[in-house]
């Protein structure tokens, strides 16, 4: 699991970048910001659940209630 | 060895993040943020055995070991501060960082208030 969540938002990232190009050449710049901000919004659902899983073992861990 | 993941985890959050930092500059945090998380998840263990060890020390000898419960919160105030000011110098605001690190010294001050009176009180019993 450790690494290849970094590649999963590396992955994503340039996922997004395509999807934005793709649709502002077709001329429908609206749903590519839309596209980039869904992009943005996943990838920081992921590191949200990495944070929460850290402050979870550190509070166990350092008896911080 | 544990050491050699680290680093190559490091190296590999630092390469991908200047990557993405160009073709997606919103998503260069994030990267930074994950890959921090999870060297320290992978430190913690060894951090686990330690707090073990220093407690079964504690209940073996029976010294009250309220005063290393407040150390241990004291470690992990810091340990926290350091994540959080370490992302956002990354992050480039330094302004901020410098901000989490006061607040962390405030919090740390008033979390080892009960050691310096409990210091004070050995004192004044010796004299």
């Amino acid at each position: 699991m450790d690494y290849n969540i970094i590649f999963k938002i590396a992955a994503i990232g340039i996922l997004t970048a395509v999807v934005a190009q793709i649709l502002k050449n077709i001329g429908k710049d609206e749903i590519a910001t839309i596209a980039t901000l869904a992009g943005v919004v996943v990838v920081l659902l992921m590191a949200v659940n990495m944070i929460s899983e850290l402050f979870e073992t550190i509070k166990q861990l350092f008896l911080i209630y | 060895m544990e050491i050699f993941k680290i680093i190559s985890i490091a190296l590999l959050t630092c390469f991908l993040s200047i990557i993405i930092k160009n073709i997606k500059p919103e998503f260069h945090i994030p990267i930074l943020l994950i890959g921090g998380t999870i060297i320290l998840l992978m430190v913690i263990d060894q951090l686990k055995e330690i707090v073990n060890y220093i407690l079964n020390i504690f209940s073996k000898t029976n010294l009250d070991y309220s005063m290393f419960i407040s150390i241990l919160k004291i470690l992990g105030v810091g340990y926290l501060t350091e994540f959080a000011s370490g992302i956002c110098i990354d992050s480039g605001n330094t302004s901020i960082a410098d901000k989490v690190l006061i607040a962390g010294k405030i919090i740390i001050l008033c979390l080892s208030l009960p050691i310096i009176t409990n210091l004070l009180d050995i004192i004044v019993s010796l004299l």
